[in-house]
């Protein structure tokens, strides 16, 4: 059984198989026999990966051999400049190379790790712990809704479950369930490329999905920043 | 009803700025305190205002900085701006609209606690709250409120925000210093505690933003003063977020010790028309529920107490009477099963076991002694994990199947008659027992 | 920071009273009254506690929650429950936790038998589950890694692995990935974990999740038997113990020595216990017929062997390989100065030095100890590669870094991987260590003037050499230094030796415990073979002797030029381990008669040997090693000798007898015994007092023996600059702690055997037109190697490093000073 793997085709990989959150796209390796599958959480991306003999160790990547955007390493060497150790630069660095990478690829791991002179490892280690760093491809707009404990006795899952629907197989969209996104008084919420709407009724989804595709502003009448105090006491 | 020190003139325009917030007296409390007070004083009036942490334990603020050793070391001041307890979002309402109160209550605070080094821990989600605090901290570093020689008082105190990245155990104190180093959000062993060994191995004061934004108020009136607002061991307002079934959703800022009702009826305007409270959770998701007969309890650390929940972060969240209490107990096992680090083995098994339990009671694959282990699996959590996030799902659930138990019980009957099979198609073809078939 | 001493208080555990060194973690001090608390994550040798698993709750009096036995000192009057209600439902709730997940597949688990979890399941389980829900299934196992095999359903999480990786070793490749129930143990992207150390994690690992690759199944527990000894693959002399069945090394595991290797072993130490029994092994005495090597009989080898050595007389040259016991080097020495009169007998590798620089260098009150590297001040790493020179040393220098805040100084020409622990860093020209001594000494005796100068001459930045001074005499009185044997090789090694013991006069205050230097030889019991006489100008302990001999290279250059016409090879062959192949080979070819121990036929023995006599394997062996750092250890064999193999000592006595001159040893033990006499400073030693910890001989009192040499100062005479490089580069060797024919011979190490690459920066590179991964020529003086071009940031430029001690494109086939480069 020991031997090398082959990385296979995408499986999509239902919602409900890692925790509640990400659609991921999970490169697995050839079955080589039938493993009954249960419900239950088995489907984790990596649990039934073998190491790649063919590759050599991940040790810290040579600057000579990693070529690095100019910009990336500016970025993520004045984020190392900020702090008593440069460690603590580990999760701007992944969100820098994220940014320039649209996800925290291999290669994106490895220009970090470069910089930082840290090994992948460390930087990957971090980057799968943390929710808003994806370890897989995704679509450019992010779109997190709030399906905890607030926002679904005010009918998040119904919008999830629109939203899906909506966006259909849409590679640009990265919709995603989030635990609570401390929006409560908008529920249910969503969080579109970093702006908070809400409350998103089922009907502002199609205009919402069409703003989104338009890059015009999200339900700009529904975004939280102008949401007022609701407290008679905060009058002014 | 509402009280209001904090949330005064919040919604006035312009108060994100330096300019505005000034005009309303910002910074004039950071003047007085560099200029006439030693930073003992200042931790002598945080006691004497009784302020206790607003982030979630509670614990008295004064006496946190009053723990941090007067040792020539580096000394850490790290603001928790996680807020990641479901139902939480005042310290959201705070920074977005006033963040130079912080500012100003961090400088204070650190101040107090002879620390030279701060830093802004704020979730990653909080996009447009982290810009504006980064506006703000550039505005305040020009006016030279923070950085060095802080007003000519020979004070340094540099400031960094820090963004996270989205892990909800990194709002546990610990958790937060190990993902401010740079790694995974662990929680780490106490002791040692934050207060001798925090931050890069320095002594650290770990306060909430509510915690923090409050100070310069309790500077302005003096601690002794601000002790009269509230009870006895529960000085002061609270920002309170009110969020469910409710008609007005949102902060609501009130004198600490007035009941319950007047919270979530009064100021939250109680639930939709022609439902009731069911159940409602005092201090955030991770807060043992109430039920409508505990409405007329005082809000307030001692009462919740004594009621076997907890202030907590001071999110309410009401459940009305059209919600299976296994949905609800669904939905918070499987966010703290996500939320788990894994480090430690009660929290790591214990959620992924409840939720698993939960699941079969929510499709009918349970029996009655289900209820029993999964009530045993939550004693073996509580007390027993290497921080309290096991314990944040092991009470609230725990207190479920104990006050519902009745509903939990009739949901099992219900879904089997609904779903036989539980939810899964019968065997087309079963295989009979070898022996049996042929006999 | 020197070593803490701690006090003894009192504490009550379970109602009895017990006393335990203060500071000691519960679940230590619980052991000192006979309890056992059972953990999975706690392991002191990985630092401090994480607390992660909560297998070791306890109820203290006072404190209301329980609390982890593991991360818990043990204060006076502490009052300790381990046995009370509570504490056993905490435990059974964390192994019903525990087994959530496990697959409970013992009967076919290598753990079996030997398995913690499967113990304390036993001992303190509740022997039911109420998990009723289906267990979690994976494929397995999987390869981590060509060695290693992981099974992750059986995967407790218990850190143990991860935190090795990362605190131990630091290499930081094997990490978790994800959160919670779903976080894994794995490596980046599916590379394998590859690095010098990582074979420990399968012995941390308490339950069947990480298995060895080569163990896999080859037996249970209760088939095998341990057996200690002491690993002679490298001058670290790990303490191990042997896994035997049926007369074979099935395995090999570390046996936890806080004096030599902490309890750790690098991977070629663990896996190539393999080469012991490969088909390969020479198992008969071979004699050259008709220019082939056919097997003969020991008398007829013997013989043979005698009559040759009779021939030439004092016209023989013998070198003794670093795997050679001191007894065996005792007797070469009385075969080589009693029987045959000759004096040319060398272990170095690179030219000898004075018997006074020698003890000197290596004065007892000069000697620093393994410990010493984890709690000194300062530490200098001078001229050598720890983790290719003597790896486990490694981990110990890292040790000290990260618990004791030992400040490191680096003073290396390649590039060292301890350079980003180091407070301070200096290059300096391949082989121009006697120019830095003089350098750093100057440094270090404020003589600033002199240094630009001196610094010019090694090649090196007068501001690095300044800030390492400033590191030196900054930290504190413990100041370490430890070199390789390099530094003192070449024909200026006497120089540099002078230079370097002016500089620890300056650092090290002679006579005080926990600073000194320590020398990385080049072999492995390199030290001990230099105290038992294979050395040209001294006799066992160090004696003078009237006429000096040719050192190796001498040996060498003899031999070409037909002047030395016997050559004896004790566990060496010259073309692999000696510098300048070229001069080897003529050597090797004009020699009349080659008798070599040696348990492989490398290629230069397959050509050149006329007598061959097959060597034990330090499995097999007998006898005793000295410790670069003076500790006399004792190897014991763990199987019987296959074949026609015989002791070494026997085969090196009957040769003597055969030359009349019978050193009147019958028994291993005895020539243990005769060589302690014979040796002053190790005068009274016994094996039983060696036993399996082993002996400083420097702590006991006839240390008194060692012979007195001026330690300097000494005035240095300038030295020669280092070449500079002009379009061609300096070439640096090194030799890779994969550069073994025990590595190339075991089947699960042949895949990390070492490969020619050429080291350069990539300014240099791109000069030259070569990109990371190109095929070049390197070549200097009409001889030429192979190598790939790797590109490395950190190489200085001007500078190329090719490694030594491969079989094939080995950088001795070149000369020292400037190689050419070519695409190839
Ligand atoms: C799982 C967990 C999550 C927490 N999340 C937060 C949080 O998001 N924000 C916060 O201020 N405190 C949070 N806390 C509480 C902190 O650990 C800590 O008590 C608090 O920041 C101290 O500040 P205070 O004294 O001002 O309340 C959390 C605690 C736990 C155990
Ligand atoms: S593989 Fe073994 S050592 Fe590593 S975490 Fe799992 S149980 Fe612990
Ligand atoms: S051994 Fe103490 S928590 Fe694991």
């Amino acid at each position: 059984m020991i031997g090398r793997k082959k990385k296979q085709q995408a499986v999509q990989v239902p919602a409900a198989e890692r925790g509640q959150n990400a659609v991921r796209d999970v490169p697995r390796p050839e079955p080589q026999r039938t493993v009954t599958r249960f419900g239950h959480g088995s489907r984790v991306p990596g649990w039934d990966d073998a190491a790649d003999l063919t590759k050599d160790p991940a040790e810290i990547p040579d600057p000579a051999t990693t070529p690095v955007d100019a910009a990336l390493r500016a970025e993520i060497e004045a984020h190392m400049a900020k702090y008593p150790d440069f460690r603590s630069a580990a999760i701007p660095a992944l969100a820098a190379a994220q940014r320039h990478h649209g996800w925290c690829s291999p290669e994106a791991i490895e220009q970090a790790a470069c910089i930082m002179r840290l090994t992948p490892g460390y930087l990957s280690a971090v980057a799968t712990f943390y929710d808003m760093l994806e370890t897989q491809p995704v679509g450019k707009h992010r779109v997190y809704i709030c399906t905890n404990i607030s926002c679904s006795l005010c009918g998040a899952d119904e919008l999830m479950a629109r939203m899906l629907q909506e966006v259909g197989d849409d590679p640009d969209f990265n919709v995603r369930s989030f635990e609570c996104l401390g929006a409560c008084d908008i529920a249910p919420m969503a969080s579109v490329n970093d702006i908070y709407v809400g409350p998103v009724s089922l009907e502002d989804v199609p205009v919402l999905v069409e703003q989104i595709r338009a890059g015009t502003p999200p339900l700009p009448g529904k975004q939280l920043h102008l949401r007022r105090c609701v407290d008679p006491g905060a009058a002014s | 009803m509402s009280h209001t020190i904090l949330f005064e003139n919040i919604d006035e325009p312009g108060l994100n700025t330096i300019d505005v917030y000034r005009r309303r007296g910002g910074y004039e409390q950071l003047r007085r305190v560099l200029s006439t007070m030693a930073p003992e004083q200042v931790t002598e009036e945080l006691m004497a205002s009784g302020l206790r942490g607003r982030g979630g334990a509670g614990f008295p603020s004064g006496k946190k900085i009053s723990f941090i050793p007067k040792v020539n070391v580096d000394k850490y001041l790290v603001c928790n701006a996680d807020e990641s307890e479901p139902g939480t979002f005042k310290d959201r309402e705070l920074m977005q609209k006033s963040p130079h109160m912080l500012l100003e209550g961090m400088v204070i605070a650190a101040y107090a606690a002879g620390a030279t080094k701060s830093f802004i821990y704020i979730r990653g989600e909080y996009v447009e709250q982290a810009d504006i605090i980064d506006a703000a901290i550039v505005q305040a570093r020009e006016a030279g409120f923070i950085g060095e020689n802080i007003l000519g008082s020979g004070f340094d105190l540099s400031l960094v925000l820090h963004r996270g990245a989205g892990a909800y155990i990194c709002g546990e104190e610990t958790g937060l210093l190990d993902s401010l180093e740079g790694k995974r959000g662990n929680p780490r062993l106490k002791p040692p505690f934050p207060a001798n060994q925090g931050l890069y191995q320095g002594p650290t004061v770990i306060n909430n933003v509510e915690t923090l934004a409050t100070m310069p108020h309790i500077i302005a009136m003096g601690g002794a003063e601000y002790a009269k607002i509230g009870t006895e061991t529960s000085a002061g307002t609270k920002l309170v977020s009110v969020s469910g079934n409710v008609r007005n959703p949102g902060n609501y800022e009130i004198e600490l010790g007035i009941p319950s009702r007047e919270i979530i009826f009064g100021l939250a305007g109680g639930p939709p028309e022609g439902r009731e409270v069911k159940l409602w959770f005092p201090g955030g998701s991770s807060s043992p529920v109430l039920e409508p007969k505990d409405l007329d309890l005082p809000y307030d650390f001692g009462s919740l107490q004594e009621a076997g929940s907890m202030l907590g972060s001071g999110a309410i969240i009401v459940v009305d009477d059209s919600v299976p209490v296994v949905d609800v107990a669904l939905k918070l096992a499987k966010f703290y099963r996500h939320e788990s680090c894994g480090k430690c083995t009660p929290c790591r098994e214990g959620t992924r076991w409840t939720v698993s339990m939960l699941e079969r009671v929510d499709s009918g694959l349970a029996t009655p002694m289900d209820l029993d282990i999964m009530a045993s699996v939550q004693e073996q959590i509580i007390g027993n994990c290497l921080c309290v996030l096991g314990d944040a799902m092991a009470m609230p659930i725990g207190s479920m199947v104990k006050k519902f138990r009745a509903e939990f019980e009739s949901h099992i009957e219900e879904a089997r008659l609904r779903n036989p099979y539980g939810g899964a198609e019968p065997d087309p073809d079963p295989v009979l027992i070898q022996g049996a078939a042929s006999a | 920071m020197p070593k803490p001493a701690a006090e003894t208080i009192t504490f009550t555990l379970d109602g009895l009273e017990v006393d335990s060194p203060a500071g000691l973690m519960l679940a230590d001090a619980a052991k000192l009254g006979d309890v056992e608390i059972p953990v999975f994550c706690y392991e002191p040798k990985l630092g401090q506690p994480v607390g992660a698993c909560r297998m070791c709750l306890v109820e203290i009096e006072g404190i209301p929650k329980l609390q982890t036995a593991c991360s818990t000192p043990v204060r006076d009057g502490m009052v300790v429950l381990t046995q009370t209600d509570r504490v056993k439902e905490a435990q059974e709730a964390i192994l019903e936790f525990l087994l959530i997940n496990h697959p409970l597949d013992c009967p076919v688990c290598d753990k079996g038998g030997e398995c913690p979890l499967q113990d304390i399941t036993m001992g303190w389980g509740g022997g039911r589950s109420r998990f009723i829900e289906p267990k979690r299934h994976f494929v397995k196992p999987l390869a981590l890694s060509p060695l290693i095999a992981i099974d992750r359903e059986r995967c407790i999480l218990c850190y143990r692995c991860v935190r090795f990786s990362q605190e131990i070793s630091e290499d930081y490749q094997l990490v978790l990935q994800e959160r919670g129930a779903h976080s894994y143990v794995s490596t980046f992207d599916g590379h394998p974990y590859v690095a010098p150390f990582s074979g420990n994690i399968i012995e941390l690992c308490p339950v069947g999740a990480l298995t060895s690759q080569a163990y896999r199944f080859r037996a249970r527990p209760w088939d095998v038997e341990g057996s200690g000894s002491v690993c002679t693959l490298c001058p670290a002399q790990c303490n191990v113990e042997f896994t035997v069945r049926d007369e074979r090394v099935m395995r090999v595991l570390a046996r936890d020595h806080a004096g030599v290797d902490d309890g750790w072993l690098c991977d070629k130490g663990r896996f190539a216990y393999q080469s012991v029994h490969v088909d390969s092994r020479v198992t008969h005495p071979l004699l050259r017929v008709d220019g082939e090597l056919v097997p003969v009989s020991w008398d007829r080898a013997l013989d043979e062997a005698a009559a040759g050595l009779r021939s030439a007389g004092a016209d023989t040259g013998a070198i003794a390989g670093g795997e050679s016991t001191n007894e065996e080097g005792f007797l070469l020495a009385h075969l080589m100065r009693g029987g045959l009169s000759s004096s040319h007998l060398d272990s170095r590798t690179g030219g000898t030095l004075s018997r006074d620089l020698h003890a000197a260098l290596h004065a007892p009150q000069r000697q620093a100890c393994v410990e010493d590297l984890e709690f000194a001040h300062a530490l200098l790493v001078l001229d050598c590669e720890p983790v290719d020179d003597a790896p486990v040393l490694d981990l110990r220098i890292r040790k000290g870094i990260r618990r004791n805040a030992v400040k490191l100084a680096v003073a290396t020409s390649r590039p060292s991987s301890l350079d980003p622990n180091a407070a301070a860093v200096a290059r300096f020209a391949p082989g121009a260590g006697e120019a830095f001594c003089a350098a750093l000494n100057a440094a270090l005796g404020g003589e600033d003037t002199v240094v630009d100068e001196l610094a010019a001459a090694a090649g090196a930045d007068p501001a690095e050499v300044q800030a390492l001074a400033a590191v030196l005499t900054d930290a504190g009185e413990d100041v370490v230094i430890v070199y390789g044997e390099r530094l003192t090789h070449g024909p200026r090694g006497e120089h540099a030796a002078r230079a370097l013991l002016n500089v620890a006069g300056r650092v090290i205050t002679a006579g005080h415990d926990g600073c000194g230097l320590l020398e990385l030889p080049a072999g492995a019991n390199g030290r001990g073979l230099r105290e038992v006489g294979v050395l040209p100008n001294a006799g066992p302990g160090l004696t003078p002797v009237t006429s000096p001999g040719l050192d190796s290279g001498g040996i060498a250059a003899a031999a070409a030029s037909n002047q030395i016409e016997a050559l004896y090879l004790l566990h060496v062959d010259p073309l692999r381990d000696m510098p300048n192949r070229r001069l080897w080979k003529k050597a090797l070819a004009r020699a009349t008669m080659v008798i070599a121990h040696a348990a492989f036929l490398t290629d230069g023995l397959w050509e050149h040997a006329n007598v061959v006599f097959p060597a034990e394997s330090y499995a097999e062996k007998e006898g005793t090693v000295t410790h670069p750092d003076g500790r006399v250890q004792r190897l014991r064999p763990a199987i019987s000798r296959p074949d026609a193999v015989r002791g070494e000592w026997q085969v090196l006595a009957d040769l003597c007898k055969r030359l009349d001159h019978d050193p009147g040893v019958l028994t291993g033990p005895m020539t243990s015994a005769t060589l302690f006499a014979a040796i002053p400073f190790l005068a009274g030693l016994t094996l039983d007092e060696i036993g399996g910890r082993g002996v400083r001989w420097p702590e006991r009192p006839q240390a008194a023996a060692w012979p007195q040499a001026d330690g300097g100062p000494f005035g240095l005479e300038a030295p020669p600059f280092a070449p500079t490089p002009n379009g061609d580069l300096r070439l640096g060797t090194f030799r890779s702690i994969w550069a073994a024919p025990e590595v190339e011979l075991s089947p699960a190490l042949k895949f990390l055997r070492a490969h020619q690459r050429a080291e350069l920066c990539p300014a240099d590179a791109q000069r030259l037109g070569v990109a990371h991964g190109d095929q070049v020529t390197v070549s200097s003086n009409g001889s030429q190697v192979n190598a790939i071009a790797s590109l490395r940031a950190s190489v200085p430029g001007g500078t190329v490093f090719l490694e030594s001690g491969l079989e094939q494109d080995s950088a001795s086939e070149l000369d020292a000073g400037l190689v050419e480069i070519t695409r190839a």
